[in-house]
């Protein structure tokens, strides 16, 4: 599993019939201290996540694969879980 | 899944008989300061990768690629193939925080 940022969404007409119908999300992995690492790449996202909101992807593409029913998708990632956000004191 | 730009495609003429038929495609995985709009050049930094497509994409198209065994997924018999466009991409909203 992989810990992410949301930075951005893409749009997409011609895909791999299993795709239309998923929002698909660009992902920021972040290392442990919460800093970008690498370069960004994409997730499927049933949950919704909004900008900027931190995520776990899982990266197994057999639960992909059931949540889009559709045994043959190639898709893989996926986002599991969305992050608590720590609360922020405002001054 | 990542994201790249087509660079070029790859024309077989002896291959294995699971490639009959199939269409490959040169790609350039986006580096990150392309995903904010860098222009993208064809020899940018970083490896190039042969991807299965059978969505018509050509030279110029961003795609959305798959890699590892999820790649030979959508083929009814078993494959060789390790990459595979997904998606062609319209589209693309990029906004990481302003730090």
């Amino acid at each position: 599993m992989i810990l992410a940022r949301i930075d951005g969404v893409i749009v997409s007409t011609v895909s791999h019939p299993s795709l239309p119908g998923c929002r698909s999300v660009i992902c920021q992995p972040l290392d442990e201290n919460g800093r970008d690492e690498g370069t960004p790449v994409l997730a499927i996202d049933p949950l919704g996540a909004g900008q900027h909101q931190r995520v776990l992807i899982s990266t197994d593409g057999s639960r992909t694969r059931e949540h889009v029913r559709d045994p043959k998708s190639p898709l893989r990632n996926m986002i599991l879980a969305i992050l608590d956000e720590p609360e922020r004191e405002t001054a | 899944m990542r994201l790249g730009h087509v660079i070029g495609r790859v024309t077989l003429s002896k291959q294995d008989p699971a490639f009959r038929g199939a269409r490959f495609l040169i790609v350039q995985p986006l580096a990150k300061a392309q995903f904010a709009g860098a222009p993208m050049t064809p020899l940018a930094p970083g490896s190039s990768l042969v991807v299965y497509d059978n969505l018509g994409a050509g030279a110029g198209h961003i795609v959305g690629f798959v890699e590892g065994s999820e790649a030979a997924m959508p083929f009814d018999q078993p494959t060789p193939v390790d990459a595979f466009n997904a998606a062609i991409v319209d589209q693309i909203s990029y906004n990481p925080p302003s730090t």
